[in-house]
């Protein structure tokens, strides 16, 4: 139905809400990719069949992504009277026992991993408050504000991820979803929104962080007709898989920051930018934006306000440098992804030389908090220069792996102890990789430096698009920048002589040393070689690949010394 | 010379407007249809879409999704992910390689039965190392686990 | 026009001009590589880059595609530039070490080749001005990059022999290092081209696009002066009559 106004948004809202909180069980099973992978499809299945075989009255809903991923397949149970109860590894042959303990109106205690009372309803204030259950059936099941896992994080791009169906856009307008979108353009102007979205603070949630609200203001008033926004879902890091994650749990989210995007620079066309191999994402995507077409938050006329925007998905080829911005346009535009040098910035000269804002997943899912609750409180979350949260991938060697949102600010060790569990079988916590390719390490004795856009550059390391591999004694670091400097030789688009051949000659150099036939110039070889293709390369895939290597070399110089001088790798990795 | 269906590859031409910037999306589906991007396919495309050959040889040899050789009846995908890697899926690239008896650049076996692909991230990473076969997806994979998993696709 | 400071001097130059068309115009010397007048820049090899400061900002830009702009300025031989450019030249040396152009810029930079590489022996650097030339001058586009990475080169489609080249040469004429064979075989001269297949005389052979063109004969003079394919190319093109190319420039002008 289309949406007209402020009364056609709380008619759907209400539709939304009657299927979040029914008057019947709700089963929600845990289904990003992540969760297919464990088998998380088979078992909404063989719920779906267990319900109706035992005749209980529930509905059986897929959601996204909690970010439990160590605990995957996760099932989610509310009923009547009870608080929301959290159920994790729940195996295909665990599920006629759940649905007969749910079936008689129990909880299944043994496989509870917590309990939820109420629930924070981000955009819309307040909570919502489940049933109290009784003090027998829920004895021994924490709270879910008492699990470590969840106890230091604050989910505000992950607000609806893991509790809404992503493909029903009124579960999400239930949750506040496009109320932001109805205020700002109906009661704000264009500038009015580049100006609360500059004093919030929100920097870009990749790369450098540059502040969005910067480059809104800077493409809005750039000369052109034909203006374009563009939302970049193309992470590539190897191993980490936020944007695929809220791309298949919460679309919705990135959609309405992307049209609330649009308006601020007067765009009338947007793209969605989704790296090849995110099938799942694709789909959810365009399901959301036909959702919202038929809802009339895209195409002409926008809830009434005479603005006129329409969004095309676009997938790649299979490129890491389609994430820089100027490859990613040549892919739109049907070219091989061939960066530009800048300036000419995007904001002034972009797809098709038009002014275009090319933003990050993660920051535009933040903007329509933002334009509901405001600026202040924004701010409020962060630190001094990190203002607001950001989504992590959880990954290597920590007890609980997933995705993880906390507030910038964080120390590493909080992350990594209080949140991920610390190092399981009791070896010994090395360090931490952040920002894939592009960045670098933090080693064990720097862990209580908070994570923010300049503590991590100064420490030699990036926040990039928030990978945070864990790496015990067990992990090689020589190793660990050959795999990354392997990756990006692999993915070095070619056009530049620093890149193209720079990396694959630092990558035989480091090849050499991992298997015992390092020189000994090849340390001072090595750094140079860093500097000038971190000076000389085009765009930021080169600049930032010799980083894992300067990091290293940093914090681990004796291993390197190790390698070269006594052919020797002591974590035992590398064979010659 | 192989024939291909003109009318199903004119159907998607038109679904993308036959609009060259829909490049990639075109030789997507094409690969979609006929499994990979066969050398006629692309002639005809080229002819159709008014975009020069080398330009098309360009685009589909640069992005990494793109097949010009056709593929073997099951594809095995290793995850080439870091946390697949931290966790040794290396050994297990390596594993199958040596299985499937392939060369360092030689992707699909001779007889076409497999293709050996290094993705780069499945998702999968709380489960590392990852490897996928067709649509089948296994976890936590060891050098030892190579043998038993070839084997239910027929490998002796 | 815009005015623009290099190395302390000022200059004037039409607005949309590059840094390096500033640079010529005060005859101060910067090496290219990969730049060429007669086509449009593509800003790969990183030889010709420069410090350029721009609004207090300073950074290292390739100067053949960076626009100038009020108040610029530029210096064109900082300790940074010149390390980029022998760094450029290093890694070069070390794919093409018989390559006649990089031995001179080489030497003009003060450059050894670094025993540390093994060298590749790839005379195609990847500079793109054949596939320019073949687009922006000739209008064909039968070659253009393949791959990308480290085995990113000018290639025709499938590596096989081009259906569109029509052997003008113009590649060959452009290209750097050399990278690009082009020779013309006699009447009766047998070939063969990488793909396997012969080629008899009179016909000119390219080897890198697999291309064996036959020479027509003037009908004059009887010499084989251009390639048939060529002619009939141009023929169609510019609509010209069927019989245009009967004679060879020569004889015509005679």
């Amino acid at each position: 139905m289309k949406v007209t106004g402020r009364k056609d948004l709380e008619k759907l809202k209400d539709k939304g809400t009657a299927s979040l909180f029914p008057d019947r069980v709700r089963i929600m099973v845990g289904m990003a990719t992540c969760c297919i992978v464990k088998g998380a499809d088979k078992v909404m299945s063989a719920i779906a069949e267990e319900v109706k075989r035992q005749g209980v009255r529930a509905s059986v809903v897929p959601v996204g992504c909690t970010g439990l991923c160590y605990k995957e397949p996760t099932v989610e149970v509310v009923q009547p009277g009870k608080p929301k109860i959290t159920y994790g590894d729940i195996t295909l042959d665990r599920v006629p026992q759940l649905i007969e303990a749910i079936a008689k109106g129990m909880v299944k205690k043994e496989w509870a991993l917590y309990q939820t009372e109420r629930e924070e309803q981000l955009v819309q204030g307040g909570y919502h408050a489940y049933g109290r259950g009784t003090p027998k059936e829920l004895k021994g099941i924490p709270k879910h504000s008492d699990v470590p896992f969840f106890r230091k994080q604050r989910k505000i791009i992950l607000r609806n991820s893991g509790c809404i169906n992503p493909e029903k856009i009124e579960e999400y307008i239930a949750r506040g979803g496009y109320s932001s979108l109805l205020k700002t353009v109906t009661q704000m102007k264009p500038k009015e929104v580049i100006d609360e979205v500059t004093k919030a603070g929100l920097r870009g949630r990749s790369g450098g962080g540059f502040p969005a609200g910067i480059k809104w203001l800077s493409c809005s008033k750039a000369e052109g007709d034909g203006k374009y926004v563009i939302c970049n879902v193309s992470e590539g890091d190897p191993g980490i898989g936020m944007h695929k994650s809220l791309l298949e749990s919460d679309p919705h989210s990135i959609l309405e920051g992307l049209i609330i995007a649009a308006y601020a620079i007067g765009a009338k066309e947007g793209y969605i930018y989704i790296s090849s191999g995110y099938k799942l994402g694709v789909q959810r995507m365009e399901k959301a934006v036909k959702d919202a077409r038929a809802c009339g938050f895209l195409g002409r006329n926008i809830l009434h306000s005479g603005f006129d925007f329409s969004v095309k998905v676009k997938e790649g080829g299979g490129a890491y440098v389609c994430g820089e911005e100027t490859a990613l346009i040549k892919s739109i535009e049907g070219d091989w992804g061939e960066p530009r040098q800048r300036p000419p910035f995007p904001a002034v000269s972009g797809l098709w030389g038009k002014p275009t804002v090319i933003n990050n997943v993660e920051t535009l899912a933040n903007v329509p908090v933002i334009m509901t609750k405001g600026a202040k409180w924004f701010s409020s979350i962060g630190s001094q220069k990190s203002k607001g949260t950001k989504v992590f991938s959880l990954i290597g060697e920590v007890n609980r792996v997933g995705l993880v949102e906390v507030p910038l600010g964080i120390t590493l060790k909080e992350i990594i102890y209080d949140i991920g569990g610390g190092i399981p079988r009791g070896k010994a916590f090395k360090a931490v990789q952040m920002g894939g390719p592009s960045g670098g390490c933090i080693p064990k004795r720097l862990s209580n430096l908070p994570v923010d856009y300049e503590t991590l550059a100064q420490a030699g390391s990036a926040m990039s698009s928030g990978g945070l591999i864990v790496m015990d004694e067990k992990t090689c670091m020589v190793d660990v920048v050959k795999y990354f400097l392997t990756f990006l030789e692999g993915e070095s688009c070619g056009k530049c002589t620093p890149c193209r051949v720079g990396v694959r000659r630092m990558r035989e150099v480091l090849t050499d040393i991992s298997r015992g036939k390092g020189k000994k110039e090849d340390l001072e070889l090595l750094e140079k070689m860093a500097r000038l293709i971190k000076e000389g390369a085009i765009c930021n895939l080169g600049k930032t690949a010799p980083n894992p290597f300067l990091s290293m070399l940093k914090y681990f110089k004796d291993e390197y010394l190790a390698h070269i001088q006594k052919k020797k790798c002591p974590a035992g990795v590398c064979t010659s | 010379m192989e024939s291909f269906d003109r009318s199903m590859i004119g159907g998607v031409l038109k679904k993308h407007g036959n609009d060259g910037a829909s490049l990639i999306a075109i030789l997507r589906d094409v690969q979609g249809e006929c499994g990979y991007l066969p050398k006629e396919v692309l002639q005809y495309v080229s002819q159709k879409l008014d975009v020069p050959l080398s330009k098309i040889f360009c685009v589909a040899t640069f992005f990494s999704s793109f097949s010009l050789e056709p593929r073997g009846k099951n594809v095995v995908s290793v995850c080439s992910g870091t946390a697949c890697h931290v966790k040794h899926g290396g050994g297990v690239a390596d594993k199958l390689t040596r299985q499937l008896k392939l060369s360092a650049d030689g992707k699909t076996t001779a007889d076409r039965a497999f293709t050996l692909e290094k993705v780069r991230c499945m998702g999968c990473c709380s489960v590392a190392p990852a490897v996928r076969v067709n649509q089948d997806t296994y976890d936590h994979v060891t050098q030892d686990a190579v043998n038993e998993i070839l084997k239910k696709y027929g490998k002796s | 026009m815009v005015t623009v400071k290099i190395n302390g001097k000022e200059v004037q130059v039409p607005k949309g001009a590059t840094v390096l068309q500033a640079a010529r115009k005060l005859d101060i010397h910067i090496p290219t590589l990969c730049y060429h007048e007669a086509l449009t820049p593509y800003g790969g090899c990183r030889l010709c880059v420069v410090a350029v400061t721009r609004d207090g900002a300073t950074q290292i830009v390739s100067s053949c595609n960076y626009e100038v702009a009020e108040g610029l300025e530029i210096k064109t031989e900082t300790d940074v530039v010149l390390d980029i450019r022998k760094f450029v030249i290093e890694l070069l040396l070390a794919e093409a070490p018989d390559a006649k152009i990089l031995k001179e810029l080489a030497q003009e930079m003060g450059v050894k080749p670094l025993k540390r590489f093994k060298p590749r022996n790839e005379l195609c650097i990847a500079c793109g001005q054949c596939i320019r030339a073949c687009k922006e001058i000739v209008g064909v586009s039968a070659i253009d990059f393949a791959q990308r990475g480290y085995e990113k080169k000018a290639a025709s489609p499938f590596f096989e022999r081009s259906q569109d080249c029509i052997g003008c040469g113009t590649c060959y004429t452009i290209c750097p290092t050399g990278a690009i064979t082009l020779k013309d075989i006699a009447e009766g001269e047998k070939a063969l081209l990488p793909d396997g297949s012969e080629v008899v005389g009179p016909a000119r052979i390219i080897d890198n696009w697999k291309v064996g063109l036959e020479l027509k004969r003037c009908k004059q003079c009887g010499e084989p002066f251009a390639p048939q394919f060529q002619l009939e190319y141009f023929t169609k093109k510019v609509k010209l009559p069927e019989d245009f190319f009967e004679v060879c420039v020569e004889c015509r002008t005679l």
